[in-house]
């Protein structure tokens, strides 16, 4: 058996903390200065244009909120199913869940050309558009993350000046099954609008299809779980604690594994319908364009499929191979890292292979090209380390697990 | 015990103007102010805004009566650009990468070179409009395809979903002199502002002022839109669609026409006829 230890001797620990936050710190830094510059200059100093106008920023929030799908499944399995088991990890699924949010809402406001007006969709309706209804199932279900982390925020130290606000706290804990119950139904109509997104569009025929809304939710499910799983066991190999259960680690790795082959059944099937048993014209046309001027193609097979699927749920489904912490947290990581690969090439293959509209056939062998500039890259950068800085607070200051009982050596 | 540090504070506090927590006070009132006024004024508390809860579209604009086609007859075009330069000085858009109309050499399969064209299509099953979360897109009554930039939140999700790349956005403050001006045309509206989507319209405002003014879109010029009336060879022609005596009723009377991947279920209101076409 491996030895995985990644823990730290206590003497070193606090040095490895301030270095820890202080290189977060530079990241958020730069990002911010990032952000500055691109409120100042405008989107043109981004890598995007009017045939890719979506990319990077628009991959990380589709990805945020997929990795931030553990917070609505643990929240129905806890408080609507009423499966106690799965409580000791309920609110770092939460507290994941509404880092993820509050990240992707930011990698919005960056990507839209008026951040003033994000409330226009609250105002102006436009009930036919499935963004419309995505934003406000967002802003909905972010109000029901923010409802359901508050008393865990009451919960710290910090508030214990205030006896009678956390009484409030309480009384909100208690409504716990009616925000699991709205949370779930917002969450499922949302991550699926998101794939959805792409997949009603009738002039862009590799999205076109209704598969796509089902995939999203169920990567999103599998993404979730893996990426509450995989920092809850990291939080505990850096603390040398056995945070949940070792069963109750088994039993969300074989869950996570589940969730990813419902996926990948219907990943695989969705390939073989649309261009292994049947062709229409306009899929085939851009799905060759694809294969030989991008990697999209590569991506797929090796990244999608087998890296970020075949691979992870062999690992996780298997007893042996499960026991393996270190298997396990590949596993996991591959599986998020899959679905963000999904998210960008979802995203690139419809957009840089466009329809051909035009009689000819000079125009007929062109794919636009997307590269990030380094200003997207730092301000996703430092998205990623606000979401970082946030979660390793929470779980130094914060109730985010259940106190330490047991401690592995 | 007071440490030195907390006791310097202390003297610091007393020696300035406002205390700490009355400065927190007014920055707190100042703020409130602001926001409430910013509220009130032009967001989501606005009477604009108010008044735009639930409504859709702005589809009451443009007369149902008409229905406004244009027809592109590629076997006449010579390829001189002359409708796109129109369109850039006439709409204001000084950046060639911002044409809402396009224009790029052709080869059809049997090998005939043609300048293939294109204005926004105004489909009748716009992708954008149906898209668009806060209903700045949308279909008028007439047919046009028209925007609102004032509600545009520049998502861009409109650009991702029409299959033709007839959308254009504002990836910055554009100040560019507007070279095509005053040769081709003087601009007849405002140029958009950064962060938000625009589009061809038609030249809606020559059609609605025209209308007004008891004239005929697509036969007097001063309401017929720029790339039409600028045409050399009278490639392109335009008008109400309703009216079997128009140019239009008639180009598409006379000619065996096609739209633009008829496939995508757009039902684009642009009309062409195909390169090649023998003469009869």
């Amino acid at each position: 058996m491996f030895k995985f230890d990644l823990s730290i001797p206590k003497e070193g620990r606090k040095r490895a903390w301030w270095i820890w936050i202080g290189i977060l710190g530079i990241l958020l830094a730069v990002g911010v200065f990032g952000a500055i510059r691109v409120f100042v200059k405008g989107l043109h100093v981004t890598g995007l244009s009017d045939q890719v106008p979506w990319g990077l920023w628009i991959t990380q929030d589709l990805s945020s909120i997929a990795t931030g799908a553990g917070a609505f499944t643990f929240s129905a399995i806890v408080y609507l199913f009423r499966i106690k088991k799965y409580q000791p990890i309920a609110r770092a699924a939460v507290f994941v869940g509404f880092l993820g949010y509050t990240s992707a809402m930011l990698a919005l406001a960056m990507d839209i050309g008026r951040p003033d007006r994000f409330w226009h969709p609250l105002v102006y309706w436009n009930v036919h558009s499935v963004l419309w209804e995505i934003t406000w199932c967002v802003i909905l279900y972010s109000i029901v993350l923010v409802l359901e982390f508050l008393p865990i925020l009451l919960e710290g130290k910090y508030f214990d000046r205030w006896p009678n606000l956390r009484k409030y706290g309480d009384l909100i804990h208690k409504a716990s099954p009616i925000f699991a119950a709205i949370g779930l139904v917002l969450s499922l109509l949302h991550q699926s609008s998101l794939g959805a997104t792409y997949g009603v569009l009738s002039g862009r025929a590799i999205w076109y299809k209704p598969s796509l809304p089902v995939m999203f939710i169920l990567s999103a499910i599998a993404g979730g779980i893996s990426m509450t799983l995989l920092l809850t066991i990291l939080v505990g190999k850096l603390n040398r604690r056995q945070i949940i259960s070792r069963e109750l680690q088994y039993d969300i790795s074989r869950f996570a594994g589940y969730a990813l082959l419902a996926y990948l059944y219907l990943k695989i099937w969705d390939w073989a319908a649309t261009s292994y048993y049947s062709s229409s014209p306009g899929t085939t046309e851009a799905l060759a364009l694809l294969q030989s001027t991008t990697p999209y193609t590569r991506t797929f097979w090796w990244i999608e499929i087998v890296l970020g699927g075949i691979v992870p749920a062999i690992i996780l489904l298997n007893a042996n191979f499960r026991k393996n912490d270190r298997f396990t947290m590949l596993a996991l990581g591959a599986i998020i890292a899959g679905v963000t690969v999904n998210r960008w090439n979802v995203t690139l293959s419809g957009l840089v292979a466009p329809p051909q509209w035009s009689p000819g056939v000079l125009g007929n062998l062109i794919t636009v090209s997307y590269l990030p500039t380094w200003n997207e890259i730092i301000v996703s950068l430092g998205i990623i380390a606000y979401a970082l800085l946030a979660f390793s607070f929470g779980i130094k200051y914060l109730p985010i697990y259940p106190k330490e009982k047991e401690t592995v050596h | 015990m007071i440490s030195k540090k907390g006791s310097s504070t202390k003297t610091n506090k007393k020696k300035s103007l406002v205390s700490r927590k009355e400065f927190l006070q007014i920055a707190g009132a100042t703020g409130s102010a602001a926001l409430v006024t910013q509220l009130i004024t032009s967001g989501p508390l606005s009477p604009d805004a108010i008044q735009g809860i639930g409504e859709r579209t702005h589809s009451e604009v443009g007369i149902a009566e008409h229905s406004w086609c244009m027809g592109i007859d590629l076997s006449k075009c010579i390829g001189c650009q002359y409708c796109l330069w129109a369109c850039q000085a006439t709409n204001d858009v000084p950046d060639d990468d911002m044409r809402w109309n396009v224009g790029h050499p052709e080869r059809t399969e049997s090998g005939t070179d043609f300048f293939m064209t294109r204005p926004c299509l105004h489909c009748e099953e716009a992708p954008c409009v149906k898209v668009c979360p806060v209903g700045a897109t949308w279909s008028r009554k007439d047919g046009i395809v028209t925007m609102d930039y004032k509600r545009c939140i520049g998502c861009r999700y409109c650009e991702v979903a029409c299959p033709y790349d007839v959308r254009r956005f504002n990836w910055e403050i554009s100040k560019k002199e507007n070279l095509y001006q005053p040769t081709w045309g003087s601009p007849e509206v405002e140029r958009r502002s950064r962060g938000v989507v625009e589009k061809c319209t038609f030249c809606s405002h020559r059609i609605d002022r025209g209308l007004a003014q008891g004239l005929i879109p697509g036969i007097d010029r001063e309401a017929t839109p720029a790339c039409v009336n600028i045409c050399p060879v009278n490639a392109r022609v335009f008008g109400d669609h309703n009216d079997p005596e128009s140019p239009i009723s008639i180009f598409v009377q006379n000619n065996e026409t096609f739209r633009l991947r008829e496939d995508f279920g757009t039902k684009p209101n642009v009309h062409y006829v195909r390169p090649e076409k023998e003469e009869v």
